[in-house]
């Protein structure tokens, strides 16, 4: 468990970035990036998280915060919150990390859309960018 | 609460102890000096008028080291206070009046130490001299002067210096208007005698602050 | 005791350039609470106010239970403090301050000083007159977190330090407050390091309280909108309005608060169309709460 506490701590990308300016609440930040973990294989199943104490201290937010994404997640099934002894992520069905990365795609066109719009760049001309960036045609 | 003592003893041992200790060493070496030669056992009664006359003028010394110690220890048991501007002390989670009491007795404490010294230089020098016959020797008595003497101008200075600047404003401001008073008055040839009518007022009377005052006598008839 | 501190009609005035006049605030217990307003706006004041330093001309001060400043020597047994200036004497040393105040708070953590003094890297023997800025900073937090407080309340306790200092005295006091489960009172005017910690925002302007509320709704409900075809004069609206400025060719530019996203159907009702939702980090919205507030008042 030690271990393992630590491999987090030496990768702190899991985290990386977070963004307190953010419209979007911090703990849905946090929920967010151990889902994306779990989901790339990051965090492994009974793979522990960092204890509220640790990664508010680290992250320098409020430790309601942390206790409110390990909450969501707990509900979402993704992580087991066990008292006194902390956070560990769950055995996940299969193809349940493939379609949280699936789902985290969806996310993030969503916001690549918006960002389109607002700096006014049509649709077509994102469109041929991505085909350009990726090499492939998208029809 | 003894703990509380004890830190705020530390804190006014460390900030006034050059004083004490220097002021101890007077206080000690006052009385022996007074009685110098003393100490020979062929005085006559001439020599003992002139040993009261010695003794005499160094007994001007001990109200001056009493008011001198009283006014020291008085500024260092608040001027680190004063310079945060209080705030340390008021968020402190004392009573008010608490911290006030311990402040003052801690510095109180630190002047038994000069009291003491008196008290024991005077033992040591009334015991090793031979007085003139019809003489005595008070050691006890000056030191309980001395230390009601170091006790009450400690306690004016100290309620002088717990006050505000602008308290020690007022006070100075009260002096500088009764000089100024003084100096018109003897301009306009006014028969006005401020100082002595102070004087009188504080030190003659009953007041306190008439300890100082008067012969301070190791040695008298 | 649902609130840890709480001023009702607070009325306090020096002089006559300077009041506070009819402040309430309510620092919900557990929370982290942001006191945030420009220098000069009346922060420190209420901070003294609230630790009993200075005496209301009216209202009431009520922190963890009991009524300030009656109560104050049982109320800062409980308050852990740090001033915007550190104000311990000079002459004394690391250890002998921390000495000092464990001999004032029974409920001293004299592990914690230690771990803390560690941590910090605080020479014991250093005189505090020669520790630099960022050290004196760390002393303080340590003594703060060290008598075992409920409550802390900290006046600009990183103002003017360098980022490791920040980071090093956050750190701790987040680590105090997952343990503790203390509420924190803390005034300062980097808005960005209290968007990462508070729950709570308070924002005050010459002193007067511009706006109360929970960190997550005062930045989702403030909001710049890109609008067009919307009527001159608007009755009455659901949210508030901040500010409201022609922008070129591109219909106006609003800025409001207390916004919800069901309200764009709302502007529509009145024939204007919403064309952008923009969101504001809490710097954006609040300057311009103050620019608002400085206009037309609270």
């Amino acid at each position: 468990m030690l271990y393992c506490t630590n491999t987090l701590e030496r990768e702190p990308s899991v985290f990386h970035g977070i963004d307190p300016r953010s419209a979007i609440p911090l703990y849905v930040q946090v929920a967010e990036r151990v889902r994306l973990a779990i989901a790339n294989g990051t965090l492994s199943s009974a793979a522990p998280l960092p204890s509220v104490r640790q990664l508010a201290a680290e992250l320098r937010i409020n430790p309601a915060t942390v206790t409110q994404a390990y909450r969501d997640l707990e509900e979402q099934g993704f992580v087991e919150i066990r008292h006194g002894s902390g956070t560990f992520v769950r055995e996940l069905a299969p193809g349940r990390r493939a379609r949280e990365r699936s789902q985290q795609a969806v996310t993030l066109v969503r916001r690549l859309l918006a960002d389109a719009r607002r700096s006014g760049v049509s649709m077509a001309e994102l469109q041929r960018a991505l085909e350009t960036e990726l090499g492939v045609k998208v029809t | 609460m003894i703990a509380m003592f004890r830190a705020v003893l530390y804190t006014q041992w460390k900030w006034s102890r050059l004083i004490v200790m220097l002021g101890t060493v007077a206080a000690f070496a006052i009385p022996l000096l007074s009685l110098q030669g003393a100490a020979r056992g062929d005085r006559g009664a001439l020599q003992a008028q002139e040993l009261l006359r010695s003794v005499q003028s160094w007994g001007t010394l001990y109200p001056l080291l009493a008011a001198a110690l009283g006014l020291l220890i008085a500024i260092t048991t608040w001027a680190p206070d004063h310079r945060g501007r209080h705030i340390h002390a008021l968020t402190l989670p004392v009573p008010r009046w608490q911290y006030v009491l311990l402040r003052f007795s801690a510095g109180f404490v630190l002047l038994a130490a000069p009291i003491a010294a008196v008290l024991l230089g005077a033992a040591l020098a009334t015991a090793t001299a031979t007085l003139p016959p019809g003489l005595q020797s008070y050691p006890i008595a000056l030191a309980f002067r001395f230390a009601l003497a170091v006790f009450v101008a400690y306690a004016v200075f100290f309620a002088v210096s717990a006050g505000t600047a602008r308290t020690a404003g007022i006070i100075l401001g009260v002096i500088a208007a009764l000089v100024l008073v003084q100096v018109i008055a003897s301009i306009a040839n006014l028969d006005l005698d401020l100082v002595s009518v102070t004087q009188s007022l504080l030190v003659l009377g009953p007041g306190p602050l008439a300890v100082f005052t008067g012969r301070w006598m190791l040695i008298d008839v | 005791m649902t609130h840890a501190i709480q001023l009702e009609r607070l009325h306090y005035r020096v002089g006559k350039a300077f009041e506070i006049k009819d402040l309430d605030l309510h620092v919900p217990a557990g929370s982290i609470y942001g006191f945030l307003g420009p220098n000069g706006s009346g922060k420190t004041t209420t901070i003294r106010l609230i630790l009993g330093l200075l005496r209301p001309l009216d209202g009431r001060i009520t922190v963890l239970g009991d009524v300030m400043p009656e109560q104050h020597a049982r109320v800062l047994g409980r308050v852990g403090y740090v001033p915007e200036q550190p104000h311990l004497d000079a002459t004394l040393t690391v250890q002998e301050l921390i000495d000092f105040q464990a001999a004032f708070y029974p409920r001293w953590d004299h592990g914690r000083a230690a771990e803390l003094r560690g941590g910090f890297e605080l020479d014991r023997e250093q005189l505090f007159g020669r520790l630099s800025k960022g050290q004196k900073a760390k002393l303080m937090i340590l003594l703060a977190l060290s008598q075992g407080a409920e409550l802390l309340v900290l006046d600009e306790p990183t103002d003017g330090l360098d980022p490791v200092v920040r980071r090093d005295i956050l750190s701790a006091l987040l680590t105090y407050v997952s343990e503790r489960g203390a509420t924190i009172f803390i005034s300062s005017h980097l808005v960005h390091e209290l968007e990462r910690v508070c729950d709570w925002v308070a924002v005050m302007d010459n002193g007067r309280l511009i706006t109360e509320s929970p960190m997550e709704k005062l930045k989702h409900g403030t909001k710049r909108l890109v609008v067009t075809g919307a009527p001159r004069e608007i009755a009455n609206p659901p949210f508030r309005m901040l500010s409201r400025e022609s922008a070129n060719g591109a219909g106006e530019t609003w800025v409001v608060s207390d916004w919800e996203s069901g309200m764009t159907s709302y502007i529509e009702s009145l024939g204007g169309t919403v064309r952008d939702v923009i969101d504001l980090d809490l710097e954006d919205g609040f300057v311009e709460l103050l620019r608002s507030f400085r206009k037309v008042g609270p």
